[in-house]
């Protein structure tokens, strides 16, 4: 079906991602109901997945669905119509998402660690195994001297990062961003970006984004999804490849030669069902 | 790493910053302090030169000998003592009672405006008019006086509490459903939490309110307390032991106010230092 990235993995994980989707999007159509008791449909028949260690961003303009979309993903809305189901994992056990989103969440009242820790304490007792892994994943994003400090002294960036690492404490199997990074500076967004990309080769994690920013969106993504129209639909769905010297980093991919043409690519697709939509409403 | 030693920066300026603002504290404290005795010499002035009548406004000399006359063989620890006990029992019970019912509607949205709705009822009715009644009911010793501090501060404990457990950010609760929390869970995690600053904030409130109880109904009818020793001195003109009632009644609520603002501050470490 999709081919990952040229650059990291091996094209053995091409065959195993299409085996066993982490995430399947079949058939999904959801409408909101207006004021006026007026159904609003919001999406037709969406059909999408993602593999494993795959990253896929969802891009579209505001309005488009996004965070509806980002809602039905993670169970916070039930679909009308179709079906959203999380992949097993490879030993057969239930696959698990877990989603971050611009606003890092963190509670005001917990230290750093126990923020950390917090997803696994909502469903079972903390274990000072939990601790010890909390410490090292935080020490891993340059947390380590941190861990015990409320997050009213930490900067937006170490916050974020404290999200990222309460997300993945949970071992999910697919991580959901939602306009993460937005509100950062663009050094410690580069960064993050990078942060993102390393999940999969560290845990074959894999990743959906949902942006409106193209170029981090082609910068991550194995595939970018566009979405359009009104309902939105799948317009295009788009195999990143780019070729970075070296690993492919936030900054290397925007590096890379075939960058423009993606980015080219993804933005005359969102001008284009703009254009139409209005035309269409006129 | 530049994080690093960003946050150890900021630290020392922050230390600074609280240097400077214990300085500036200090100043305002003398300040006020300079006034308050400027005026009452000023008071113990005009007395002494006949300028105002102290018979009608009392004098700062006349307190004092009150206070003294009181302490020594007096009953101005033991009237102290009762209204204290009053106002703290009244207040304790009626906060615990409303921030624990308020907090509690979470559980059923369905009823929280429905109660919400009866304690505004409750919340408008002014309490002091429910003093004779009050006391009818529960006699004329502490018991009754307890009453009306509590329900004094019950509805705005249960009102301000309530809101608090609504208005919690719709994220963390998206966030907590998310980790798939039952809902026992973001109860204590989140909402009791997340309310803590609005819970402090009532209970200073309700200090006010609970003291006001007390007095009131002591006022209605009574054998001890300083609402009682008040009334009793303003019915024979002798306005030094009023004054010295208020006083003390001032000295009591600062103290209570004092004990929770530290009480929170133990509490609510968490919060941002500014």
């Amino acid at each position: 079906m999709h081919l990952p990235a040229a650059s990291p993995p091996a094209p053995s994980r091409a065959a195993f991602a299409a085996a066993s989707p982490r995430l399947n999007v079949a058939d999904l159509s959801h409408a909101f109901v207006s004021a006026d008791g007026e159904r609003v449909p919001i999406f037709e028949r969406l059909d999408f997945s993602v593999g494993s260690g795959e990253i896929v961003s969802i891009v579209g303009r505001s309005g488009a669905g996004k965070s509806t979309l980002f809602n039905l993903i993670s169970g916070l809305l039930t679909p009308q119509a179709g079906r959203v189901s999380v992949g097993r994992r490879e030993d057969g056990s239930h696959g698990r998402i877990a989603y971050m989103l611009q606003k890092d969440l963190l509670l005001p009242w917990r230290t750093i660690l126990h923020n950390a820790v917090l997803g696994i304490e909502l469903y079972r007792k903390v274990t000072r195994t939990d601790l010890e892994r909390a410490r090292t994943l935080l020490a891993r994003y340059g947390l380590a001297s941190v861990a015990d400090a409320y997050p009213h002294a930490l900067s937006g960036g170490m916050r974020q990062r404290v999200a990222l690492t309460r997300t993945l404490l949970v071992e999910p199997t697919l991580v959901l961003l939602d306009e993460p990074f937005s509100a950062l500076d663009y050094e410690t967004r580069l960064a993050l970006e990078d942060d993102v990309m390393a999940l999969r080769e560290q845990n074959g994690t894999s990743v959906v984004l949902v942006t409106h920013d193209i170029e981090e969106a082609i910068a991550v993504s194995d595939r970018v999804i566009l979405l359009g129209g009104r309902p939105a639909r799948i317009e295009d769905d788009i195999d990143v490849r780019l070729t970075t010297h070296g690993p492919r980093t936030a900054i290397s991919a925007r590096e890379a030669p075939e960058f423009r043409a993606f980015h080219a690519r993804v933005w005359n697709g969102l001008r284009h069902h703009t254009i139409q939509h209005s035309g269409a409403s006129a | 790493m530049s994080d690093v030693a960003l946050s150890s920066s900021s630290g020392i300026r922050r230390r600074r910053r609280a240097t400077r603002r214990t300085a500036a504290r200090l100043g305002t404290g003398g300040a006020v302090a300079a006034i308050v005795i400027a005026l009452v010499a000023l008071w113990q002035v005009a007395v002494a030169y006949g300028w105002i009548n102290g018979k009608l406004l009392g004098s700062p000399a006349g307190i004092w000998q009150a206070a003294v006359q009181g302490l020594d063989g007096g009953t101005l620890l033991s009237d102290t003592f009762v209204t204290l006990y009053e106002t703290v029992l009244g207040l304790v019970a009626g906060s615990t009672l409303g921030i624990g019912l308020g907090l509690l509607l979470w559980f059923v949205p369905r009823m929280s405006g429905v109660a919400e709705g009866l304690s505004m009822i409750l919340n408008s009715i002014p309490k002091i008019a429910l003093g004779p009644l009050i006391v009818i009911w529960f006699g004329s010793d502490a018991t009754s006086k307890i009453w009306l501090a509590g329900i004094s501060t019950f509805a705005v404990a249960m009102i301000s509490s309530c809101a608090a457990a609504r208005e919690v950010d719709q994220d963390l609760l998206n966030l907590f459903r998310s980790f798939r929390a039952p809902p026992a869970m973001i109860f204590t995690k989140l909402i009791v939490p997340g309310a803590l600053p609005w819970i402090f904030s009532t209970l200073r409130v309700n200090i006010g309110f609970a003291l006001i109880g007390a007095v009131v109904g002591e006022y209605i009818a009574s054998q001890a307390g300083l609402g009682h020793e008040v009334f009793v001195a303003g019915s024979l003109f002798d306005l030094n032991t009023v004054w010295l009632g208020i006083i003390v009644l001032t000295l009591m609520a600062t103290v209570l106010g004092g004990i929770v603002q530290f009480t929170e501050s133990k509490v609510i470490s968490w919060k941002a230092q500014r």
